[in-house]
């Protein structure tokens, strides 16, 4: 599948609409059925699918409709964690959740959806895994000796699900590490545990860092400077980055430390429904190009899209296209 | 019958008490109440009214929808500490007949309540009523100019507990440990921005700030020059007013005309970036409307303002009128302040008047049939029926939607570590509305009402934020309480 240059993607999440919000609260009251909530789900991720396509978006997701939160997915399918099913109100809600022995090797089955967003489309799919960081800050940890050694652990089980989603036909895997913006010394092993879990994985890999989107609004603030040097030993592919929001000011960094990989840049403020204008995206675009060279850049939202209307997320998606092309003519691509 | 007896007045009220029983009995068995409308009645005696209100002791709710094959349903409410012993069987035979009248019933064909009605039934929210709480706001050096005492003084304290010395003293404790916290994370910002909004005489933002730069002084971290201090008021006049409580803090402070309703529609440029955001008596001064659950479904209270005749003649005499020109002239009142009368002091006694003798008639209409842009902006049906799964299962409450819309658009103001306080009057549990159900009430010229803090809360959450409510421990026998925001995982 050959990429146009600066090709547009999509960070993971799509709009979660208000009435797929309420069955699955539905759900968790006993109200309706696993399998009817599979079902929904089903409609939910194609129609998410045939947005982003409709968008023109290049690399799409499912737009992760079937997760509650990014933690929980992963969370409940991981054999060893146990999950307190009585912590969670409402369905976005974050499970109480604990670790008291080793984690058993198993699969998670997460590969399974993968393979039915490779079904309905032909763009170029891309699958997201919550990282081991991010995970291990939702675990209240009773076996092992440190965040480290769950998170290293965490590594070993999810690199096995990596490896099943390549065999899946799974290129572009994206791993999710909000967390380490909020615990920045941690990044000391973070980038050990990074390695081991994208260890002999055969795809593309891209690491998300983000200031955070939890309920659409920030979770830290700061500069990504504590990400270097040391992300420069990251064995992935690509960085994807917040700039829509936060301003470019940190793209220096990218001349500072001339990182190997593909940028990332954000374009889309996911934490305003105000729609950028294609303009104000191929300007965003131009700023990073000033600093990354346009082979190795990919215009992406800022985050997820998942707390914002549907119409607003689609408008953003087709701005930031639109932005896209704009720029690939003045470079006469 | 049901008869709601939850709330327990402070004084006895066993013999009026006594006296509904047996009132009710008597309109029953002299064939003003059909058997089966008295088997469906319910009564509540749980009406706590501010002194001044829109209610009379006894009224009688219809409900606009009439069950499966039955007569209509009624509520009767009654405020023991206002209805007098003896003539509380004429106040009820009277509000029966003019509910029964309302709604068509036979067999007692009467004429309707006996009033000038003001408008068409109505949520609350849009009542005229909220339209005379906007002229007083706007026009308050002249109330208090003709009333010749100041707003606060209206207040049942006599002064606003926003400006007590140890509360804010407190409060200025708080926002220091959070800047030293950010300071020791390293995140301490350039600027640190405080919003205030409804400043008031501007009293507490001048408080505030004496405190916080004491304090920064006698622990030398020098985080005042850092301050920003915003305070917001959709008063011009108000704001210039509140210069002088702050003229020693002047380079802190900037004054920002904006709405309580959208603080966010102003400030846009400090998106998650205000590290603290106070209201005091603000919430409970937004328009709002209340809703009820019946038997498991769930009811909007629409109401109609109206003058009693007997007011209406009176005031009209006074003021040279006839009863068939009040409305008119009320409706010019309300758009051109009283300089719609010539002699401007008239006008002003005609405004107080009305405003005085104004009072609200209700019905309940089922909210099946409300259509969604009907409520409160924010509010989704299936939603509050959600958050009332905590509720009692009969139970009237309030529906905030003005506060609910300046919650809303206030939170995304705040920065990571950002924490809003409000205030105000607040119901913190929905269980509290099976202790008695407090009404809209009149201070001086505008309106005050209790806020549902659990409707708050349950917003909160779907926003990101947990809700917390303290007791204001500061003035013995205060009703206000601080709801406060900490960040929800």
């Amino acid at each position: 599948m050959t990429l146009p240059m600066i090709p547009t993607s999509v960070v993971g999440s799509y709009s979660m609409p208000g009435w797929l919000e309420r069955l699955k609260t539905e759900y968790f009251a006993r109200r309706i059925s696993r399998h009817d909530l599979d079902e929904i789900h089903d409609n939910a991720v194609k129609a998410a699918i045939k947005d982003q396509e409709t968008a023109g978006v290049d690399v799409i997701t499912d737009g992760e409709l079937r997760r509650d939160n990014m933690m929980d997915y992963f969370l409940e399918r991981l054999p060893g964690v146990q999950i307190d099913r009585s912590s969670k109100k409402f369905y976005y809600d974050f499970y109480n959740c604990s670790v008291q022995g080793k984690l058993p090797m198993a699969p998670l089955g997460v590969a399974d959806d993968f393979r039915f967003l490779r079904s309905f489309t032909e763009h170029e799919a891309k699958f997201c895994v919550t990282g081991p960081h991010a995970l291990t800050k939702r675990i209240h940890n009773e076996f092992y000796p440190s965040e480290e050694a769950l998170a290293m652990d965490l590594a070993r089980v999810l690199n096995l699900e990596l490896k099943e989603l390549v065999k899946a036909g799974a290129r572009v895997i994206q791993i999710d590490e909000p967390y380490y913006s909020g615990f920045p010394d941690d990044l000391t092993w973070g980038v050990k545990v990074l390695n081991a879990l994208v260890e002999g994985v055969d795809a593309k890999i891209a690491v998300h860092i983000c200031y955070g989107n939890r309920y659409g609004k920030p979770s830290w603030e700061g500069s990504y400077r504590y990400l270097f040097p040391r992300i420069l030993e990251a064995k992935v592919h690509q960085l994807t980055l917040e700039f829509a929001r936060r301003g470019g000011e940190d793209l220096d960094l990218f001349r500072e430390f001339q990182p190997p990989f593909e940028l990332g840049v954000g374009v889309i403020d996911v934490k305003t429904q105000a729609v950028e204008t294609p303009d104000m995206v191929a300007e965003r675009i131009r700023k990073a190009l000033e600093f990354v060279p346009a082979e190795r850049v990919v215009a992406m939202p800022d985050c997820g899209c998942f707390h914002l209307p549907r119409h607003i997320a689609f408008a953003k998606l087709c701005a930031m296209v639109e932005g896209a092309r704009i720029v690939r003519k003045e470079l006469g691509r | 019958m049901i008869l709601q007896w939850n709330h327990l007045p402070r004084k006895s009220s066993a013999a009026s008490a006594q006296d509904i029983v047996a009132s009710l009995q008597s309109l029953l068995e002299e064939g003003c109440l059909e058997q089966e409308q008295f088997a469906s009645l319910c009564v509540h005696l749980d009406w706590i009214q501010y002194k001044h209100n829109f209610r009379e002791a006894v009224i009688v709710v219809p409900c606009a929808e009439e069950k499966a094959g039955g007569p209509p349903f009624f509520e009767v409410h009654v405020d023991l500490r206002q209805a007098g012993p003896g003539a509380l069987r004429t106040a009820m035979m009277q509000a029966l007949e003019a509910a029964n009248s309302e709604i068509g019933h036979p067999p007692h064909p009467t004429p309707k309540l006996d009033c000038l009605a003001l408008e068409d039934f109505q949520p609350f929210r849009t009542s005229i009523a909220w339209r005379f709480n906007r002229l007083y706001w706007q026009r308050l050096a002249e109330w208090e100019e003709s009333t010749g005492r100041g707003y606060e003084e209206a207040l049942p304290g006599g002064k606003s507990d926003a400006n007590h010395p140890g509360a804010v003293a407190d409060g200025v404790a708080d926002f220091w440990t959070l800047v030293r916290d950010l300071e020791a994370k390293q995140k301490l910002p350039a600027e640190l921005y405080v919003l205030e909004i409804g400043v008031g005489m501007g009293k507490r933002a001048g408080l505030w700030l004496d405190r916080f730069q004491k304090l920064d002084q006698e622990r030398g971290t020098n985080y005042y020059p850092r301050v920003r201090f915003l305070l917001g008021d959709y008063s011009p006049a108000t704001l210039e007013r509140s210069k002088a409580a702050v003229r020693g803090h002047m380079e802190q402070c900037s004054f920002v005309v904006l709405d309580a309703l959208n603080p966010l529609q102003t400030l846009s440029f400090l998106r998650h970036k205000v590290q603290h955001i106070h209201l005091t008596n603000v919430y409970d001064n937004l328009p709002d409307e209340e809703m009820a659950r019946r038997d498991g479904r769930l009811y909007l209270v629409e109401v109609r303002a109206y003058l009693p005749t007997g007011e209406a003649e009176r005031i009209a005499k006074e003021f040279e009128l006839s009863a068939r020109e009040l409305p008119r002239c009320i409706e010019r009142l309300l758009e051109v302040g009283p300089e719609h009368f010539a002699d401007r002091a008239r006008g002003m006694g005609f405004w107080q008047q009305v405003w005085a003798a104004m009072r609200l008639e209700e019905r309940l209409v089922c909210a099946d049939d409300i259509r969604p842009e009907e409520l409160p902006e924010g509010l989704e049906l299936n939603r509050l029926e959600a958050m009332l799964s905590e509720a009692p299962s009969d139970v009237r409450f309030h529906v905030n939607s003005g506060a609910l819309e300046s919650f809303r658009n206030t939170l995304p103001l705040l920065s990571t570590r950002g924490y809003l306080q409000v205030q105000d009057i607040f119901v913190t549990r929905w269980n509290e509305y099976q202790l008695g159900f407090h009404g809209p009430g009149k201070l001086d010229g505008s309106i005050v009402n209790w806020v549902n803090g659990a409707l708050l809360r349950e917003t909160a959450e779907r926003a990101g934020y947990d809700v917390h409510f303290a007791p204001f421990r500061y003035r013995e026998g205060s009703h206000t309480s601080m709801l406060y925001t900490t960040q929800r995982e």
